[in-house]
């Protein structure tokens, strides 16, 4: 899609518990939230998923970020500084 | 102990004494536990949709958990629409399901289906127990969480073998302690609310989820704020409250909607501002700085900017807010004044029938219904133009007297959680009000009801025709009907008494009355058919998607009042 880079896009670091559905809550909330990943990194730390999410959307950010902060297996949530959306397109 | 005898365990240490389910091949050890359990009551009912339906109105009017159990594949898909109604309206429910082996996962077993990745939008947390000695804490944990915060449903999928394997004693929960949000100042409010001239108190049904309806109730009458309510928050306010404008939005009062659209500073608490009550965004509360209350900081900004937003325990805030106001109190009486006004000029009013042999309608029998039930009745309305005018025009004084799927608006709701409301509250008088589309979406629990002889009353407030989408057609679709008309019905009266339920049939406002007796009096479960018109429609409406100034009622009168101010 052409308007994919006008989108805004954001780096987001998320630690959380290790278990079977992790993943799938994460995109699931990014999904109907508004936005899309672009890029994603995965690592396991002491019992723990350390992501590293680029996500891209027209909506406001902390919105996202509280939401995923909602999720009960969810550690922590940082945002990085919004990275340029050329970048990625 | 095996697993099955541990959940049963974990009910009894929690209280839990009502269970709401429907057997099948992978929760049988669970249902072979509850052959040898005194403690908890397992109501079962006809079709799983109507156990979390159950659990869902229990929750609602007993303030306590709702518990629901299915087996795995179509037991588990049928709980689905339950417990989406549940997340939708923050209902703290536990949903346990009976899944395939262990082994079996993954190999399109029979009965097998993904049931965690099915509902992961539906939820507040889910588990697939994936070991046996995980399961007590498991338990715990989710049990917990339920029912901490902002509640929902948490739903616990267990593999048939962890049900029959004893897990090993450990640890009860891993559930931290939820970290106390300290204690906001409100200073800040309370300055916020001194500077307004025309404060407005919106509440919602957050309110009840946080257990703070009488800390809420001194609070909304020491401050003598005007006071609007979502549908879900119907009871809030208190019906004797002289600045209670009732319910905004679609179809609310033009009061209240008149009322948020001239505010200069809005106080929402325990309210999230949902589409249906807001109207069109822009055009809401247009002149008004936003305090925005409430247990879940995700709800802060999603959809209006607040200009001061205070999370915490509402129990605390709303007392320390008395406290304060109590000492300095509001000097806002022309606004008072103002509101009482519209109030009593754009309220719900409906003349009552006059005319013995009229037909019937809506208004005027929900307000006879409100003025011969006993105080401590509890309304579980179905989803339609009848819930629109229960929600206008019945007096409720509790918001957990008034039982209605808000979020979800789930037709076939109202029976099943009238059903759970009865089993939570056995000795008040509970009612469903419900539409002849409604009634047919769970009609199978009419068993239930004759099983546990519950003396619950059913009213069918029968327009032979899906109300509110013929309305809706009427008004934003040219009248173009599509697909709602029902006047091949069944016969209802036959129908209940098939049951073994007896029934009533009215249809002229000369008949409401003793309708409405004779079922109140009757010392078990009865059904009141009501034959009302087919193209009585709600008013006001709002068009969907329009502002909520722009209300129009029957004679289309507030709407010719604005083009002739315009012109
Ligand atoms: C499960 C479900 N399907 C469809 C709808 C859409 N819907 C909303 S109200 C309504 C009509 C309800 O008819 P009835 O129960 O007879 O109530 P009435 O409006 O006639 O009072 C429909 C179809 C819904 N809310 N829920
Ligand atoms: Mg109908």
């Amino acid at each position: 899609m052409t308007t994919q880079s006008k989108t805004p896009s954001y780096t987001i670091n998320c630690r959380m518990s290790y278990e079977a559905a992790a993943l799938e809550r994460l995109c699931q909330v990014v999904r109907v939230r508004g936005f899309r990943i672009a890029k994603m990194a995965v690592e396991t730390a002491d019992g723990a998923l350390d992501i590293a999410l680029t996500v891209q959307g027209a909506r406001p950010v902390a919105m996202l970020q509280s939401q995923l902060e909602k999720l009960h297996t969810v550690a922590e949530v940082q945002l990085a500084t919004p990275v340029t959306a050329s970048r990625i397109a | 102990m095996n697993g099955a005898q541990h959940i049963l365990k974990a009910f009894h240490r929690r209280d839990i004494d009502t269970v709401f389910g429907y057997p099948g091949g992978c929760i049988m050890p669970l249902y072979d536990a509850l052959v040898d359990d005194a403690r908890v009551e397992h109501v079962l009912c006809r079709h799983e949709q109507a156990c979390a339906l159950a659990a869902d109105g229990y929750a609602r009017a007993s303030g306590k958990l709702g518990v629901c159990i299915a087996t795995s594949g179509p037991g588990a898909t049928n709980l689905i629409t339950g417990v989406a109604n549940a997340y939708q309206d923050s209902i703290p429910m536990l949903v346990i399901t009976g899944q395939v082996a262990t082994g079996l996962i993954g190999t399109d077993a029979f009965q097998e289906t993904d049931v965690l990745g099915m509902t992961l939008g539906i939820v507040k947390h889910s588990y697939l127990v994936e070991n046996t000695d995980e399961l007590p804490a498991i338990l715990e944990e989710a049990m917990e969480l339920a029912q901490s915060g902002r509640p929902g449903p948490v739903w616990i999928d267990i593999p048939k073998n962890i049900l029959l394997e004893e897990p090993a004693a450990g640890p009860d929960s891993t559930l931290s302690e939820p970290s106390s949000a300290g204690s906001p100042n409100l200073d800040d409010a309370a300055e916020m609310l001194r500077a307004a001239r025309k404060p407005l108190l919106y509440s919602g049904g957050g309110i009840s989820l946080a257990h703070a309806e009488d800390s809420f109730r001194e609070f909304a009458e020491c401050s003598g704020l005007p006071a609007v309510v979502t549908l879900k928050g119907i009871g809030n306010a208190g019906k004797h409250n002289p600045y209670n404008l009732g319910m905004l939005g679609m179809h609310g009062s033009r009061a209240a909607n008149r009322a948020v659209d001239e505010c200069d500073l809005l106080l929402v608490i325990g309210a999230r501002l949902d589409d249906r009550a807001t109207g069109k965004l822009e055009g809401f509360a247009p002149n008004a700085r936003t305090i925005h209350i409430d247990t879940d900081t995700a709800e802060f900004n999603k959809l209006r900017q607040a200009d001061l937003a205070i999370r915490g325990d509402l129990n605390a805030i709303l007392g320390k807010l008395t406290r304060t106001l109590r000492e300095a109190p509001l000097t806002i009486s022309d606004w008072q004044q103002q509101c009482r006004t519209w109030g009593t000029t754009g309220g719900f009013q409906a003349a009552d029938n006059e005319e013995p042999l009229a037909p019937i309608t809506g208004p005027s029998f929900i307000r006879q219904l409100s003025r011969i039930a006993p105080d401590d009745t509890v309304i579980a309305c179905d989803v339609g133009q009848h819930q629109m005018w229960v929600a206008q025009h019945y007096q409720f004084d509790r918001p957990r007297h008034h039982l209605t799927s808000g979020g979800l608006g789930t037709m076939g709701f109202g029976l099943p959680a009238a059903i759970g409301a009865q089993f939570a509250n056995r000795e008040s008088t509970v009612i469903n009000v419900t539409g002849d589309g409604s009634f047919m979406m769970n009609a199978q629990e009419l068993a239930t009801i004759r099983r546990y002889n519950l003396p619950l009353k059913l009213i069918i407030m029968d327009n032979q025709c899906l109300g509110m989408v013929r309305q809706q057609q009427e008004l934003f679709y040219n009248n173009r009907e599509s697909h709602i008309d029902l006047n091949d019905n069944p016969d209802f009266v036959a129908m209940a008494r098939a049951f073994d339920i007896p029934a009533l049939r009215i249809e002229r406002t000369d008949q409401v009355r003793r309708g409405i007796e004779t079922i109140l009096a009757y010392n078990g479960p009865m059904l009141l058919h009501v034959a009302i018109a087919r193209e009585e429609n709600v008013w006001p409406v709002v068009k969907p998607g329009g502002s909520n100034r722009e209300m129009i009622d029957e004679t289309r009168r507030f709407a010719a009042d604005k083009k002739e101010k315009t012109a």
